[in-house]
This record gives structure tokens, sequence and C-alpha cells, in this order.
């Protein structure tokens, strides 16, 4: 599954154990989610969506798999 | 900041932690080596698992302390969760590193035991048998209360690699394992003893979690 993990951190210039530390994951989850090689769990999902006011859906992008 | 610019920073750690793992590698093979000679250990009674064990648990343990050594300073871990080196661990981080390095130092001293003891005596005598099962019992309650406090504090993805190595490791193994109970009722293979078993289950157990921490992106 695609995100846009990468670009809405960057835009907030977060380092991955910064944004690890909001989300109250290690930093490799936030690495391997985004490499796409993690799909993160429904609850992780939302609160990835209320910490950058999105959607789920605009962040993730399941069409793309 | 590109990879380029990233490969001398991730170099220096990289080579403390070689070195370090060489130091307690070596001294470790250098004290058993010497335990052989002195007659302390007998190695001509190491079957192909008690040798399969000793490296296996000599590995757990150096990886153990070097890791536990590490988590005594926040920076270190720093390093540990995010090789820039700009990251200084929390307290919680670094305990949780702290567990972890307790948890994999005691499944090495639980693993070596068994083939230690076994190979210091040429009859093992039953009060030092009891003895070492009494010692080793304790340690299996507190690696077993460390591990389970490790798999509470877990993240989502570490959690997710432990059970996909769980997975994998039983239906592998439980194939293998059928394949040979039915060789060895037909005998068509030599038999096996528990410890054997135990050592190839370790062994695999080891050799999937390290594919399937690398597939996730956690190694």
């Amino acid at each position: 599954m695609k995100n846009r993990l990468k670009v809405l951190r960057a835009e907030r210039d977060w380092s991955q154990a910064d944004l690890a530390d909001r989300l109250e994951v290690s930093r490799q989850t936030v690495n391997a989610i985004e490499t796409g090689k993690y799909d993160p769990s429904l609850p992780l999902a939302f609160k990835i969506g209320r910490l950058f006011e999105q959607p789920i859906e605009t962040i993730f992008d399941d069409e793309a798999a | 900041m590109n990879a380029v610019s990233e490969t001398p920073r991730n170099l220096v750690p990289r080579l403390i932690l070689a070195g370090v793992g060489l130091l307690f590698g070596g001294g470790l093979g250098y004290l058993v080596g010497r335990l052989i000679k002195s007659g302390a250990l007998d190695a001509s009674r190491f079957g192909w698992s008690d040798s399969l064990a000793t490296l296996i648990a000599a590995s757990l343990v150096v990886i153990g302390l070097i890791i536990g050594l590490a988590s005594f300073s926040r920076k270190a871990v720093g390093r540990m969760i995010d090789s820039s080196g700009t990251h200084v661990a929390t307290p919680a981080q670094a305990s949780f590193y702290m567990q972890q390095a307790i948890v994999i130092f005691l499944a090495g001293v639980l693993m070596a035991a068994p083939v230690v003891t076994a190979a210091s005596f040429e009859v093992i005598p039953m009060v030092v048998a009891s003895i070492v099962m009494l010692v080793i019992l304790a340690i299996f309650l507190v690696q077993t209360v460390y591990n389970l406090v490790v798999w509470r504090r877990s993240d989502e993805l570490l959690r997710r690699v432990t059970s996909e190595t769980g997975a994998v490791c039983f239906w592998v193994l439980q194939g293998l394992l059928f394949l040979w109970a039915a060789a060895e009722k037909l005998e068509l293979a030599p038999k096996l003893t528990a410890w054997d078993i135990m050592t190839v289950l370790m062994g695999t157990y080891l050799v999937v979690a390290s594919i399937m921490s690398a597939r996730r992106g956690l190694s």
C-alpha cells in the first residue's frame, strides 16, 4: 500500500524519530510504513490521520497495492 | 541528506560494535579453549547439537552483553534507534533495550548450561544435575517474565515480526519434524534426542527471525 507519510512528515520538518515519538511507535515502524514494507493496523492508521488532521484515505492509497 | 553523507557517520558506530563483538567473542572463545585444554570441559563428548547449541548460546550471550552495556548510555541507544546520531533515547527506550538484552543474554545462558554441565563430568552426579536443573528453571522463569514484559512494551511492528516468525517456524518445523519422525519410524533416519530437536528449533527461529526482521525493515 502506498502512502504520503514521508511527504507529510517532511512538510512539518519532522524526523522519523520525531514522528515515531508522536505516534508512540518505534522509528523502525515509521520507516517500514514509509518504505511500504509494513501496513499499519487500523488503530495506528487512525492515529496517523488524527495527527496530520487528514482522513486516512488521503494518506493511504490501497488501489496502488 | 543523502546516502553518501550518511555513510561515514554510520560506519563509526558499526565499527565500534564490530570491535566490541570481536572483543567479547574472542574472549569467550579463548575462555572455552582454555577450559577444554585444561580438561575442565571435554569437547569429545560434544555431539553436533551440543556444538550448534554452544555456538548459538555464545552468540546470544555476546549480543545480550553488547546491547545491555550499550543501553546504559541513552546516546548509544539513540544511535541504535536512529543511526544519524542526533537522537538521544528516552529513559523508557533505554530500559526497553536493557530488557531485550536481558532476554537475549538469559536465552544464551539457558542454552549453554546443560551443555557445559554435561561436558564437565564423565557422569553427572544427581545432586549436581538437580541443582543445575533448579537454576535453569529459575532463570527460565525470570526470562519468561522479561519476555512477556518486552512483548507488552513492543509496538505493533515488533509484535507482527514476532508473530510471523512463530508462524513460519511452526509450519516449517512441524513439517520437517513429521518427515523425520516418519523416516525414523521406518528406520531410514537416525534417532534424534529432545536436545537435538530443541537446538534445531532455536537455530531455525533465529534465522527466520532475522529474515522476517529484514523483510519488514526492522533490522
